[in-house]
């Protein structure tokens, strides 16, 4: 009975793993086929980048200045606390912004499209958009996979951007340290390698968010329960493939550019 | 005795089948909901499928415009054999039919005109202006030019049934297929939308497939026609049917009747005397 039941769940497993894989593919491969629906893509950017920047502001800001506070106790104890501001930049733009964007958009936006399209699919929207002509993977996903790739890359520069103030203040208003080392100091720190790094995962993150949120919107059962369970899988894959991409992504990045 | 209403009008040219169901079996996960399905319907010609709740009637329709691909068996529509096809090839297909879904399926964060006219924006091949023209005159068929700029969540579901009539129109599609158009709405509102089918029926003649558990409807259409002088639908002489509308039964995956309304109320299967009763 419990090899059954593995059997079953290992083909189910790989089952997914197949119909996202198509369904990934597809949606990428729409924006080199006509027609492509940039005004859906650029209301998609307003509502994942714009509406997103408070709270990726926000988090940013906090991490940059919870790593200040933290990083100074542990600095002032080898005398090196003004490397403070190396230690931030260098934290917020090889890992946290990237993830701590990720994370948060991904709670915010790949929830959103789980539940508005799984809502969409369970009043049959999705099948009635299918009668009427339109393929729903053309017109609701790709637009959506674009704009989180592309919004999420700028985010995660705002958000280091906002990590590196946070730090700053920290350390100016409650370390008493001097404000121009600091900067003095992220900047130098940072190297190519480093820069790359930061910027080259959101893209990946972007992509992970917008492909599961949709993957498992689109394929919602069950009616209005349904939907909450999509949402709930869609926030919990996507965080934690955000994480494990991380590992990857890093991995290789330092094989190439090692520190 | 039954009646034509075709010869009035100009004969039909094309005389293959606009559906032809051949052998389809579909199922989900469990025993077949669908198995050896056949059946065709003529140009010119409304089929009544009826059949309880949950029979399979919605996944039957669905398989019409190639929203599910049977397990076995074939769908031709318009003559094309779809069930092989993939997304991209059936949309074009899928754009010459009109569609109405049980609840209607409006886009709640469209407004009416952006709904009903959806396929003719989505085509970008028309301006706003004749997209307005074509929307108001689709929704005056309907009866409902006033709800043109507010959005469905602000509609009654029988004014909701029929904006999703106006959308399925709009196109002047070759086929129509009609899912459950008046379950859960009373009776009044009920023979409105049957009024709508009907006219459409012979009005533009365009062949129709529609499916429902209610017998008042399915007799209705059987006994009236759509008189235009008077606008209205009218009942048929006594003993009179519409020769190009009729009935299909399924029960447990089978179709279990095809025929005219005459075969129906005589028919000795036990299944379709109990639902006639």
């Amino acid at each position: 009975m419990a090899i059954l039941s593995l059997d079953r769940t290992a083909k189910q497993l790989v089952l997914t793993l197949q119909d996202y894989s198509i369904f990934a593919w597809r949606s990428m491969m729409n924006l080199f086929r006509p027609p492509v629906y940039w005004s859906d893509f650029l209301m998609q950017s307003d509502i994942i980048g714009v509406g997103s920047i408070s709270i990726v502001l926000l988090s940013g800001f906090f991490t940059g200045a919870v790593l200040a506070l933290q990083s100074s106790a542990t600095l002032s104890a080898f005398g090196a606390t003004n490397i403070t501001g190396r230690f931030v930049a260098l934290t917020m733009i090889r890992e946290l912004g990237a993830v701590l964007t990720g994370i948060m958009v991904s709670g915010r936006n790949a929830s959103s499209m789980a539940s508005e399209l799984g809502s969409m699919v369970v009043t049959e929207q999705i099948d009635a958009m299918r009668a009427l002509g339109v393929d729903p993977l053309r017109k609701l996903v790709t637009p959506r996979i674009y704009a989180t790739i592309t919004m999420l890359f700028f985010l995660t520069i705002v958000a280091n951007a906002f990590g590196i103030l946070g730090g700053a203040a920290v350390t100016v208003f409650l370390n008493h340290q001097n404000g121009t080392q600091y900067f003095s100091m992220a900047w130098e720190g940072l190297r190519f390698p480093d820069v790359a790094q930061g910027l080259v995962k959101p893209l990946f993150f972007g992509y992970i968010i917008a492909s599961i949120g949709c993957f498992y919107g689109m394929n919602t059962t069950g009616g209005t329960q349904g939907v909450g369970k999509s949402t709930i899988s869609a926030v919990v894959t996507s965080s934690v493939l955000i994480i494990v991409a991380d590992f990857l992504i890093t991995h290789v990045m330092l094989s190439f550019w090692p520190s | 005795m039954s009646l034509s209403l075709l010869p009035e009008l100009e004969p039909l040219k094309d005389t293959l089948p606009v559906v032809d169901m051949r052998h389809v079996t579909i199922s989900f996960d469990g025993p077949p909901v669908l198995n050896d399905v056949s059946f065709r319907v003529a140009p010119g010609e409304t089929r009544i499928l009826l059949g309880p709740a949950g029979v399979g009637k919605s996944v039957l329709l669905k398989l019409i415009n190639g929203l599910l691909n049977p397990e076995k068996g074939s769908v031709l529509l318009f003559g094309d054999e779809i069930s092989l096809m993939n997304e991209q090839e059936l949309l074009p297909l899928r754009a010459r039919t009109g569609m109405v879904f049980q609840e209607g399926a409006l886009f709640d964060s469209l407004t009416v005109r952006d709904n009903v006219g959806y396929q003719l924006i989505e085509e970008g091949k028309l301006s706003g202006e004749k997209i307005d023209a074509m929307v108001k005159e689709s929704l005056r068929f309907v009866g409902l030019e006033q709800t043109f700029s507010l959005f469905p969540s602000s509609l009654s579901g029988g004014m909701r049934r029929r904006v999703a009539i106006a959308r399925a129109l709009i196109n002047q599609p070759e086929l129509l297929l009609y899912d459950s158009p008046t379950g859960g709405l009373d009776p009044v509102t009920s023979t409105n939308i049957i009024s709508l089918i009907v006219k459409q029926r012979d009005v533009r003649r365009t062949p129709s497939l529609l499916v429902t558990h209610r017998l008042q409807d399915a007799f209705m259409m059987c006994t009236h026609r759509f008189d235009e002088e008077k606008d209205e639908m009218v009942p048929l002489p006594k003993g009179v049917t519409h020769s190009k509308t009729t009935f299909m039964m399924l029960n447990e995956g089978r179709l279990i009747f095809d025929g005219s309304l005459h075969d129906l109320v005589h028919c000795e299967n036990p299944f379709v005397k109990e639902f006639l009763e």
